[in-house]
């Protein structure tokens, strides 16, 4: 495509003209004092994040490691959930029996458009925006399993939730291909600025913080590693 | 002390009276004042509309006329506006090394009037007598450019007898904009609408501002309409006193 | 509803095509209720993010540093996106991109395509080339798809269809999704958009989506979003087209931790938006296998070249100027001409124009300010506006018609009167007698001819007082330097 590659050249010789004379900033001279570092223990963390899913109207409920399978179970019992999806790396125990998974290896779009329901890991938690992040590996699945079923379970640990934004970029110095950020089920307010809870995405958002805590303690300064999903 | 009074073109012509109040508060506080008959325009109304050499020339000359001052006092938020925020990029591009340098030793002389009393000569309470309810109107210039924040109210609560009546939406333009509200008349007339709304909506007798020009798009409606309420520069209230009450014409 | 014309080249001038807004009851009354919501909400979280101005600062820094080496940074994401299974093109301008995005959708044999609401496509007038093509464009957006169903024209940056309120999109809706007895609750009317859309995202396999960020070191793409629709067209169809504006990009991946800050608290008043998405180039077994970006010039590379000018493209679409424009809040989005409406618009659309059209847009607008204070990158708009002032003062000034345009010789005469106290003293006299004819009794000016009409339309005047200041000092014997 000689067009293409032309307008390519003259679009680069515009901006190398443009920008000759400098007046950019250069990138060592950036300021960022902002704040990047959090202030809060771990329990005001959970809490905050908590707090700031709840106002997005997203289910919230703690659980220890160990009975971290019940709680699955009881919250897909007590929501009358019988077909659900679930990526393939998710963990044999988190299955709860009485219900019929279908394990996503390369479902239809029909069928996940059929599902009650997923249930899936997270990557990390935020927070101060109540945002929960996926990178979609095996654990948490591609990016239409956790968009089409309109019922979606995210097991977030305690010790992936950071208090800020720049927290959760700090844990990756090696960006992820994908990424999804979800701060609540989706919304609209275009119809005269009333807020709407489901549109297109899931309407219904439940979170397990599973209070992984020996992990949190090793990992409270470096969390790097415990931030990886899967 | 000594400062030399930059009246402006348009309170030069149209309101004399805020200039007369001027005086009287200054000699009443013991500044020495100055006039120089040689002054005519800060530029700003050619710069805002795009008449930059214009506006280059009129600031040049208000550099020369005032580069040994000891200090220059404006009463207009928008003029002070106009040679804090545009002369420097109206010398950068078209004025030469000796005025960048001349302009540069002058800014921080120049002084809008609520900035001479409270950060120059150090009042708040200037003696002032006015016994009325008044609301604030806080010019665009003076609280985003010169950020003169809460000095006008200080002053204001100050005045003995002054009932001060806060407004509704103080941060929203009154729709003036120099020749905006000849050029796009009816959105400006749309935009005061709303601002004599909120004027009304404080029972106030008087409007004040720090510039005459946003009270002449107010008052010119308040009239326009009947309303019995009226416009008036700070300077005057400030100047007001039992025995020599505020010049305020009909 | 108006029948907005949203082309700079036939809009006309905003003066004139704001007259039947203000007259307009419903839009006057959506547009202030949507503006103060929006800003409220803006106003509650600014205030809680103690570090605010500090990611002003960094913003407007990261957004310098990118404009001023901008062309390194589009190569880098070019390499990066393309080894990562991408499809990179460069449109110089809007014709060349609508070319691309054709040509992509005819190797498709794409007869429909889902569309994320995108200014960019809007700005190059995308969809009327898909249907002369004979691609059926749908909006997925809600706001987007009132707007597409109700043959109506953005009014806002963020909340496009603001201008329409619940019983006119239950009217648009019942009457393209033939739905009878369709209620006019919000979440009715949101309801019936979900399950018209539901079907066409599962089975049409091409979809065009703009972006709100390109980042150059990963190559990857983001977008943020409330609805969902954008995840949908990002990830369950075959082929996507992104189409960005070349200044659209960002160094790192690590500059989004301040940038998604700033745009949700900025746009919609939230603390982050519900969904925003970031995938880099193709990625196997996951979202599309056929990716394109298509770079858009059209003027950006000739704004970067101007040095006050150059911040416009700092611009991150949050629509904040927009908000707390006080012109904006009187006429909406639709009397500015163009897609871009508000603050932003008016220094934006004449520049993509070249400056030879929308010239009325760089003077709407009473110079307030009220737009720099809430802009998250720093634009100073009134000092962009300003600058674009002097150039359509400028471009005309050899022109003779200038000789009859009473505004600009008003101005040149009054600079003439500027330049000497003679003359000065001399215009004020003159204008004392020559008001008189017009002043009452009581002092005042109730009607102007000429210009000065404008004025009285709705305000009266003072007439000019007997003694100027000068006069009266010098009457009193006070002091001259």
């Amino acid at each position: 495509m000689t067009v293409a590659t032309s307008s390519r050249q003259s679009i680069l010789d515009r901006i190398r003209k443009a920008t000759a004379a400098g007046g950019g900033t250069g990138d060592d001279e950036l300021q960022r004092g902002y704040i990047r570092k959090g202030s809060l223990n771990e329990d005001e963390r959970i809490a905050l994040m908590t707090e700031r899913l709840r106002e997005y109207d997203a289910e919230v409920v703690e659980s220890g490691v160990a009975d971290l399978p019940a709680t699955i179970a009881a919250e897909l019992f007590a929501g009358g959930k019988k077909v659900l999806a679930a990526p393939q790396g998710l963990p044999a125990q988190w299955l709860a029996q009485g219900v019929n998974w279908r394990i996503d290896g390369n479902l239809d779009y029909a069928e996940l458009d059929g599902v009650e329901g997923v249930v899936t890991a997270a990557s990390a938690g935020i927070a101060e925006s109540g945002t929960i992040v996926l990178h979609h590996g095996p654990q948490e699945g591609r990016r239409v399993l956790s968009l089409l079923p309109d019922w979606h379970l995210c097991i977030l640990r305690a010790s992936q939730i950071v208090q800020t934004l720049p927290e959760y970029f700090a844990l990756y110095p090696h960006p992820p291909a994908l990424a999804t950020m979800l701060s609540g089920p989706s919304a609209t307010a275009d119809i005269e600025m009333t807020r709407i809870k489901g549109v297109h995405g899931p309407r219904f958002l439940h979170v397990v913080i599973v209070r992984d805590a020996a992990q949190t303690r090793t990992g409270a300064t470096s969390s790097a590693g415990a931030g990886q999903a899967g | 002390m000594r400062t030399s009074l930059f009246i402006t073109c348009y309170n030069d012509t149209l309101f004399p009276e805020t200039g007369r109040a001027v005086v009287r508060l200054l000699d009443r506080l013991g500044v020495e004042i100055t006039f120089n008959p040689e002054q005519t325009c800060c530029g700003q109304m050619h710069a805002n509309t795009g008449f930059r050499a214009e506006a280059f020339s009129q600031a040049k000359r208000f550099v020369r006329m005032y580069k040994d001052a000891e200090s220059v006092l404006i009463p207009s938020s928008s003029c002070v506006a106009m040679i804090r925020d545009q002369y420097p990029g109206l010398f950068a591009e078209l004025g030469s090394p000796t005025l960048r340098d001349e302009f540069e030793a002058l800014l921080p002389r120049v002084y809008e009037l609520s900035e001479f009393l409270i950060d120059k000569l150090g009042v708040q309470d200037v003696g002032a007598y006015f016994p009325h309810r008044v609301t604030y109107h806080a010019s665009c210039h003076g609280l985003r450019s010169l950020q003169v924040d809460d000095k006008p109210m200080r002053l204001l609560q100050n005045v003995r007898g002054l009932q001060l009546a806060p407004i509704e939406n103080l941060d929203r333009c009154c729709g003036f904009g120099g020749t905006f509200s000849i050029k796009n008349a009816e959105v400006s007339s749309a935009m005061l609408a709303g601002k004599v709304h909120d004027v009304l909506s404080t029972r106030a007798e008087f409007c004040a501002a720090l510039d005459n020009s946003c009270l002449m798009h107010i008052g010119g409606s308040l009239h326009r309409q009947y309303t019995g309420v009226r416009t008036i520069h700070l300077a005057q209230i400030l100047a007001s006193t039992e025995n020599d009450p505020a010049e305020v014409l009909a | 509803m108006s029948h907005a014309v949203l082309d700079p080249r036939v809009a006309p001038e905003f003066p004139k095509a704001a007259l039947p807004v203000l007259r307009d009851t419903q839009l006057r009354k959506n547009v202030a209720h949507a503006t103060d919501v929006i800003q409220a909400k803006r106003a509650k979280l600014v205030a809680e993010k103690k570090d605010w101005q500090e990611l002003r600062t960094a913003a407007a820094a990261i957004r310098d540093n990118v404009l001023g080496n901008l062309g390194d940074y589009l190569e880098q994401f070019e390499e990066r996106c393309t080894a990562a299974g991408g499809q990179v093109h460069w449109a110089s301008d809007a014709a060349e991109a609508r070319r691309i995005i054709l040509d992509i959708l005819r190797e498709e044999q794409a007869r429909e395509v889902i569309k994320i609401k995108t200014m960019t496509s809007a700005e190059i007038d995308l969809n009327p080339a898909l249907k002369s093509a004979g691609v059926h464009a749908i909006e997925t957006d809600l706001a987007e798809l009132i707007l597409q169903l109700g043959k109506e024209e953005p009014s806002h940056i963020v909340v496009p269809a603001l201008h329409v309120n619940r019983s006119q999109v239950r009217e648009i809706f019942s009457k393209s999704m033939h739905l009878e007895g369709l209620s006019d609750e919000p979440q009715a009317l949101t309801a019936a958009a979900r399950s018209y859309l539901r079907n066409k995202f599962l089975t049409i396999p091409t979809a065009i989506s703009g972006a709100n960020y390109l980042v150059a070191e990963t190559g990857s793409v983001v977008i943020v979003e409330s609805e969902g629709n954008g995840r949908m067209c990002l990830t369950l169809p075959r082929t996507l087209i992104t189409l960005a504006g070349i200044e659209k990009i960002i160094p790192r991946f690590e500059d989004l931790e301040v940038m998604l800050q700033i745009l949700a608290r900025s746009a919609t008043g939230e603390r982050m938006n519900p969904y925003n998405s970031l995938w880099t180039g193709v990625t196997e077994g996951d979202g599309p296998q056929r990716f394109h970006v298509v770079l858009l010039d059209n003027g950006r590379s000739e704004i970067l070249a101007r040095k006050t000018e150059r911040q416009t493209l700092r611009c991150i679409r949050c629509g904040a100027c927009q908000n707390t424009c006080p012109v904006y809040r009187q006429t909406g989005g639709h009397a500015y001409g163009s897609v871009y409406g508000g603050p932003i618009g008016a220094i934006l659309t004449p520049q993509l124009m070249h400056m030879e059209h929308a010239q009325s847009l760089p003077y709407a607008s009473s110079l307030c300010g009220a737009c720099y204070e809430v802009c998250p990158v720093k634009i100073n708009i009134p000092e962009v506006l300003i600058e674009l002032r002097a150039q359509v003062v400028d471009q005309d000034r050899h022109k003779t018609s200038r000789l009859f345009d009473p505004m600009y010789m008003g101005m040149r005469m009054a600079n003439s009167v500027f330049a000497s106290a003679g003359r000065f003293r001399a215009a004020q006299r003159l204008g004392r007698t020559a008001l008189k004819p017009f002043t009452g009794k009581d002092g005042w000016i109730r009607s102007l001819p000429g210009l000065g009409a404008k004025w009285t339309i709705t305000r009266d005047l003072r007439g000019l007082p007997e003694q100027s200041f000068r006069e009266w000092w010098e009457k009193q014997g006070r002091k001259m330097p």
